[in-house]
């Protein structure tokens, strides 16, 4: 059989044996990656992949599984387990059949464009990034290099039969010229002519440049200026806790805050996956729905969670095109930009601390919003709208919602984030932030 | 399994690899998850594929593919080499495999109660009857329990690792994990939350002997406790005693990480960061002369447990702070050659399609010779932290935070009123260097570790005793 049949003849099995709803993604992907670190590559990777997820349900009974093993007598066999456990799972509170199709999808959102997986290629943007960095005056770089290929292609007893292709490379490089004065900026595309590997190891060796001889920051609540990187990780808890799911579960602090002010009038975010040559950009869900722009939050206004056909059921709405089988989850999250320049934005200061990057952020109460993170690479003293000086040691301890509410403005700038602590494509503004608390060891 | 993995690794050698490595890895999984009572779903999954890892002109090339098949090794043993040799002359310290223990044989671990005799309608019954206590417990102590989330998780891992200096050793290790999460609420307190792992190594008897619905009762009657009765915490300066929860953590965050080997180099500076510990810090005074902690993937039933590491190396105990002093760092054969020193089996991978790097396993604070009372008894006012949920440390394991969950005032040597949310937040020298008592009882929690790029979050336990710090600050600087 070949791979491209395999989702319609998992559907046809599914349904033979007894399933009412059937979904089955086929992915296919390949990728390399190569890490670097103290200027040197350390490794490089690649990764072949393709396999099959399945989701069935006999009415409200569900059961998924993965396969990897993609031989007819392996699929078969582990579809016939597969229904057998659908048939002996309890039931669900809802049911809520697989959507209706044929639909109709934006081919733009379906190809990707041609990003080389030439190794060769891809050594030579690591050498450039980290040459970038140096030349600012960084004494060493490390980071991540990211390229890839992927098609899914999905069936659905809904009448979806669909494939989309992804393509993308990205650069995280952080360089240091001491152990204490970092800086970290990334690059993320999923077209070669936006790919900027220098630019972002100049920006992480001109941030590291900065920071140099840093002195120990003092807690305090401050007005504080959020790179993208950091608004980008702030953005993503938001946009990732206004999943249904979470919501049921209450692993969110937006549990009952539908059309309740729970940002300044300042905040847009919007999760659009329509977003043609995005990184986060996908033409339907895994449900087979098509994707749509979502705004979550509107001026400040919660408008939405983002939901499945099952969890929009069980909310009483339609589903929003963010199926994840179980959970449902933000594609690409965007937040509406301000007016104004970096720059004017630190000259709104009067005495506060920006913060280029943060890492390790957790929470307290996923309820309340109560948590903490690191700023790490370069952070800085502000006074009368000029960096003063490069700070350490100091710690955002705050509540998301109070943070959401103290946006103060957004610059017009804004940069498409994803790296290892920001897994959700993000093209996140920088961030005025009012009363951030700041918080600080002792001993 | 075998004959797939000489292939890969005699092919690789006749194409002028230096070093070869194959890996073929098969999980077998099965999971639940129950919100709020109600079966979301039920899941299995074979997850098996092969990984192999070259030296060539002394680059370290990667490649995953999930089959096992040959033409499919070949390919992805195709790829590891040509993006070795495409990214070796942006290599000056060419990469080496040094010297350890390297095993052959099998390590079987057999489960007592295999999970395929317990049907899928046993498991639901347990998970809604401690979902059940969870919600007693809450109406019990006056509050609500609107939010509970659990899954289970039992799978069998199945490996074979085979170099090509020789170490051949194939393992099957069963596992059971359950991760909780609840939520207490009360309309004038609001809500609190908690979360907990449990995982070991071994059949459905573990999940047996957890006793899953005293467990949620336990849990969730402390937890509506703390909401009910808590009140504002001391600040200032005062005597602690930690929890082993707490201990725990700590042991992991401020004294595994800081003294894995590759962090030391650089090799995570991008991702999970780097350490304040150097090549030379071997000899370092960390801490006071109580503080011992080792990390132990021997212990039997232990959820980081293994016997041989994914590099082939023999397993040990190792310890990293030996009565305050840095004793010794966690190694695999990479870092261990730019050290000099063997490897001490700390190479590890959560899938056929991770590299193996460097990775705790189990990572405690040894006991000491005090008993539980004896901590307290001395202590005049002090808090004792019990558990915990936010915590977080800088990227050079420094600078850290723990925040209460569950904690209470120390009065006359007794641990008195709950108290909410205190803070610690200090320096890993000021936390060490202030211990100054360990407990005799040793408890472990389950965790899972994030290293690495694509990440990986890998079973581990932390544990320790009772540990006591004197005059630490409550409430941060």
């Amino acid at each position: 059989m070949r791979l491209n049949e395999i989702p319609s003849y998992i559907v046809d099995l599914a349904k033979r044996l007894g399933a009412t709803d059937v979904a089955v993604k086929l992915t296919e992907a390949q990728r390399i990656m190569i890490r670097f670190s103290n200027n040197e590559v350390t490794v490089s990777k690649s990764f072949l992949e393709n396999s099959v997820d399945v989701f069935v349900m006999i009415e409200n009974h569900r059961a998924a599984t993965a396969i990897s093993t993609l031989s007819t007598r392996n699929i078969r066999k582990t579809v016939e387990n597969l229904i057998k456990t659908a048939k002996s799972t309890p039931p669900a509170d809802v049911y809520a059949p697989l959507p209706q199709g044929p639909f109709t999808y934006n081919p733009e959102l379906m190809k990707a464009p041609k990003i080389p997986l030439d190794p060769d290629n891809l050594a030579f943007y690591v050498e450039s990034s980290v040459k970038s960095a140096l030349e600012k005056g960084a004494k060493r770089a490390a980071g991540t290099l990211n390229a890839y290929r992927s098609k899914i292609t999905l069936a659905t007893s809904g009448e979806v039969y669909a494939s989309q292709e992804k393509a993308g490379i990205e650069i995280s490089v952080r360089a240091f010229v001491s152990d204490l004065a970092t800086g970290h900026a990334v690059s993320v595309a999923s077209k070669l002519e936006d790919f900027h590997p220098e630019e972002a190891g100049r920006m992480a060796g001109e941030i590291a440049k900065a920071a140099s001889n840093p002195k120990p920051g003092e807690p305090g609540k401050y007005m504080a200026l959020l790179g993208p990187m950091v608004f980008a990780d702030i953005v993503n808890q938001v946009g990732s806790l206004s999943s249904a799911f979470l919501v049921d579960a209450g692993q969110s602090f937006l549990v009952d805050k539908i059309g309740s002010e729970v940002a300044s009038k300042k905040f847009t975010l919007i999760d659009d996956p329509t977003l043609v040559g995005s990184p986060g950009a996908r033409a339907f869900d895994d449900e087979g729905v098509p994707t749509k722009r979502n705004v979550i939050i509107e001026n400040g206004v919660l408008k939405t969670y983002l939901h499945n056909s099952i969890t929009a059921k069980k909310f009483g709405v339609e589903t929003t095109g963010n199926a994840g089988i179980i959970v449902p989850y933000p594609w690409n999250l965007t937040v509406e930009s301000g007016s104004k320049s970096p720059e004017d934005l630190l000259a709104e200061i009067d005495d506060g601390i920006y913060v280029t990057n943060d890492w390790y952020l957790r929470y307290q109460n996923y309820r309340t919003g109560d948590f903490s993170t690191i700023p790490r690479d370069g952070m800085f003293r502000v006074k009368n709208g000029e960096i003063v000086e490069s700070i350490r040691e100091l710690r955002i301890s705050d509540n998301m919602l109070r943070i959401l509410r103290n946006i103060v403005d957004l610059s017009r700038l804004r940069a498409w984030v994803r790296w290892w602590e920001v897994e959700i494509p993000t093209l996140a503004p920088y961030a005025l932030i009012s009363e951030l608390n700041f918080t600080k060891s002792a001993m | 399994m075998e004959d797939v993995a000489e292939f890969i690794v005699d092919k690789a050698r006749e194409m002028g690899a230096e070093y070869a490595e194959a890996r073929l890895q098969i999980d077998l999984r099965e999971s639940i998850v129950m919100k709020n009572g109600v079966l979301e779903a039920s899941a299995f999954e074979e997850s098996r594929g092969l990984s192999v890892r070259v030296l060539v002109d002394g680059a370290l090339g990667f490649a995953s593919i999930n089959s096992f098949r040959r033409n499919d090794a070949d390919k992805a043993l195709k790829h590891a080499l040509r993006t070795a040799k495409s990214t070796s002359r942006l290599i000056r310290q060419k990469i080496s495999m040094g010297k350890g223990e390297l095993g052959r044989g099998k390590v079987n671990v057999k489960p007592r109660v295999s999970f395929g005799s317990v049907d899928l309608e046993s498991r639901v019954d347990l998970l809604k009857d401690a979902d059940e206590q969870s919600i007693q417990a809450a109406l019990a102590s006056g509050v609500k329990a609107p939010s509970r989330m659990i899954t289970l998780d039992t799978w069998i891992t199945e490996k074979m690792v085979l170099t090509s200096d020789g170490a051949n050793v194939h393992s099957i290790t069963p596992r059971a994990a359950l991760f909780a999460f609840i939520t207490v609420f009360h309309p004038q307190k609001g809500p609190t939350q908690r979360y907990f792992n449990l995982g070991e190594t071994g059949g459905w008897e573990v999940v047996e002997r957890w006793n899953l619905p005293k467990t949620f009762y336990d849990e969730t009657y402390a937890l509506s406790r703390i909401l009910i009765e808590a009140v504002e915490p001391p600040r200032g300066e005062m005597d602690v005693v930690l929890g082993p929860e707490v201990v725990g953590i700590v042991s992991h965050e401020s004294c595994g990480h800081p003294s894995e080997a590759d962090r030391i180099l650089g090799r995570e500076a991008a991702q999970a960061g780097e350490t304040f510990l150097k090549p030379d810090s071997i000899g370092l005074r960390v801490g006071s002369s109580y503080v011992n902690v080792v990390d132990d993937p021997t212990l039997k039933g232990s959820f980081g447990f293994y016997l041989y590491d994914d590099e082939g190396v023999k397993a040990r105990r190792r310890v990293l702070i030996k009565e305050g002093v840095v004793n010794e760092f966690l190694h695999n054969r990479e870092t261990a050659s730019v050290f000099g020193v063997e490897s001490n089996g700390s190479s590890r991978s959560v899938a056929y399609n991770r590299e193996p790097i460097v990775r705790m396993a189990n990572t405690f604070f040894l006991p000491g010779d005090y008993t539980e009372e004896e901590i307290f008894e001395d202590v005049k006012n002090g808090l004792y932290i019990k558990n915990f949920m936010e915590w977080n440390i800088d990227d050079r394991r420094f600078n850290q935070r723990y925040v209460g969950l569950e904690a209470y005032k120390i009065e006359g040597g007794e641990p008195k009123n709950l108290v909410k949310n205190p803070v610690l937040e200090i320096t890993t020298i000021g936390l060490w260097s202030s211990v100054d008592a360990a407990s005799k009882k040793l408890e472990f929690q389950a965790a899972y570790c994030g290293k690495g790029d694509p990440m990986q979050g890998i079973p581990v336990w932390t544990g320790g005793p009772h540990i006591r710090l004197r005059k630490v600050r409550i409430g941060g600087a």
